[in-house]
């Protein structure tokens, strides 16, 4: 589904990526790890195009989308919920839920009568932003915000949506709300790349993990096992 | 001092200032998606009045001209997205404000150069009878440009309120890159904004020119007025321009009437050093909701 290879990437004449691989496969919950600056952020704004990579490839469907516009990979079917959740603030919850579905919406009448069916899949998930769906955005909680940025992302119908932080700046009881909304997701047999600092937490849903230092994975392998190694054990979940 | 009077000032001076409205209105619809203005706004007013003088002097009857003197505005706006913004844009710098006023001036020039300097009559057919209205004398040619700002912002207002082309619109303007990521084009959207604000311009060319005539210099008292409503207001609220364009309107023939006509730009340029001084987001101006 989707395959980096030797990715280098950076801001200006930095660079943080240098050869980041990872694959993630059809139906799979793959984790990203590391410490804070290790570039996991960097790896998913480099794969959804929001920055170009200098080096490397990025396959999705096997089709090489590296150096495209943000807006064509969007189209292709990957669905980016970036870091910091980042919804539209003055519109309403409903507008920035119907604006994650755009690509694939008539531009100016009918679109709610499409959308309709999606949205109602979101809602069941979220009843919350169906309550407050008239409100706008920027009024919401984190933790609500955090919702309507996955749920923004689900619109989109994607065929691998990449979740870069969904625990960030929210409290225990409300990270757990997330996480149950991503098992709730695996189960459905969504394709996930999941960026998360806690490595516990991550390894509650993914099938796979990839652990990131210094702009380049330094370990891979399933939960499981990462979990027996001494090094991740003493780095990460000590 | 005469109530009546006042109420006649007051009336004529708000139709002048809904033209200034309609101006910077043209100046938010830009600013909204891509954090930049167009300068030369006024040229385009005068151009694509120019043209409109034109296509009627060929023998084009009015109301054909009409959308086609749009359709040319919304190709100027283009134009300068293109040639005066997108790169600058690109490259994150500021370098738009010098190219709007360069294009700005090279379509002043160039229609110096095609139309000549002097100021000509523009034919309407809506007429300019003074109609008595509760004692106030009114035309329908005012009539008209205060329906004709209304009927522009109201559509463009809808569009973006109803339509999911219009929603983008204003997520491009919320966050562009996050919208990106939604799979729109923030490079479209912003082609959209300038040619919408072409279209505004145009209007508001078509409006005055029958009152003001037309000429190379007709619209530069204007824009100067415009910017002052867009900065007072606040770059960000369309009802805040037409309120702000009304009172300075008034203002303006208020004080020329009572102080001297001499006087009649000073209210535009005070309100505007006050607005800069005192409240540089505008009377309008929101201060973006954020939350962690």
């Amino acid at each position: 589904m989707l395959v980096v290879d030797n990715l280098y990437a950076g801001y200006g004449k930095s660079e943080v990526l240098v050869g980041t691989s990872l694959t993630v496969k059809q139906g799979t919950v793959v984790g990203l790890i590391g410490p804070n600056g290790a570039g996991k952020t960097t790896t998913m704004r480099a794969i959804s195009g929001e920055l170009k990579p200098t080096k490397g490839t990025v396959m999705l469907d096997s089709k090489p989308v590296q150096g495209l516009d943000a807006s064509r990979i969007a189209r292709l079917g990957l669905a980016h919920s970036p870091e910091g959740r980042r919804v539209f603030g003055p519109l309403s919850v409903e507008d920035n839920l119907l604006l994650g579905a755009y690509h694939r919406l008539p531009r100016f009448f009918g679109f709610r009568s499409r959308a309709a069916a999606e949205l109602e899949r979101v809602y069941d998930l979220f009843p919350r932003l169906m309550e407050r769906r008239r409100q706008s955005a920027g009024t919401l909680s984190g933790g609500e915000q955090q919702m309507l940025a996955i749920g923004r992302a689900l619109m989109a119908q994607p065929k691998i949506m990449l979740l870069d932080e969904p625990s960030m700046g929210l409290a225990p009881v409300v990270v757990d709300e997330v996480f149950s909304i991503i098992s709730r997701l695996k189960e459905s047999g969504i394709t996930l790349l999941l960026v998360e600092q806690s490595a516990s937490r991550a390894f509650e849903v993914a099938d796979y993990a990839y652990v990131m230092e210094r702009g380049r994975v330094v370990m891979e392998g399933k939960p499981a096992v990462l979990q027996q190694d001494a090094r991740m054990v003493a780095a990460y979940l000590g | 001092m005469n109530g009546s009077v006042i109420a006649q000032l007051v009336v004529s001076g708000s139709l002048m200032g809904l033209v200034y409205a309609l101006i910077a209105y043209g100046f938010q619809l830009t600013y909204a998606t891509s954090k930049s203005i167009n300068f030369g706004q006024g040229e385009l007013v005068m151009v694509s009045a120019f043209i409109c003088l034109t296509m009627t002097n060929l023998g084009i009857s009015y109301w054909f001209m009409v959308p086609l003197g749009l359709m040319c505005g919304a190709l100027l706006g283009l134009f300068v997205e293109r040639a005066g913004v997108r790169l600058a844009l690109e490259q994150k710098n500021e370098g738009w404000i010098l190219l709007t006023i360069i294009i700005g001036l090279f379509f002043f020039s160039a229609a110096e150069n095609i139309w000549g300097r002097d100021d000509r009559p523009f034919p309407t057919p809506i007429s300019s009878e003074a109609l008595q209205v509760a004692g106030i004398r009114i035309t329908p040619l005012e009539l008209s440009v205060a329906l004709g700002v209304f009927a522009i912002m109201g559509i463009i207002e809808l569009f973006k309120r109803k339509t999911l082309l219009g929603k983008a619109f204003e997520a491009v303007a919320a966050d562009r890159d996050a919208a990106e990521l939604m799979g729109i084009s923030a490079t479209k959207t912003i082609m959209l904004s300038y040619s919408l604000s072409g279209v505004v311009a145009a209007v508001a060319g078509l409006l005055v020119s029958p009152i003001t005539t037309v000429g190379p210099t007709m619209a530069s008292a204007l824009v100067l007025k415009a910017f002052s409503v867009a900065v007072v207001a606040g770059l960000d609220s369309g009802f805040g321009v037409v309120l702000i364009g009304l009172f300075l309107g008034s203002l303006e023939s208020l004080t020329s009437y009572y102080v001297g006509s001499g006087w009649r730009e000073a209210p535009g340029l005070i309100l505007l050093i006050l607005a800069l001084a005192v409240r540089p987001t505008g009377v309008f101006g929101k201060i973006p909701i954020k939350k962690v």
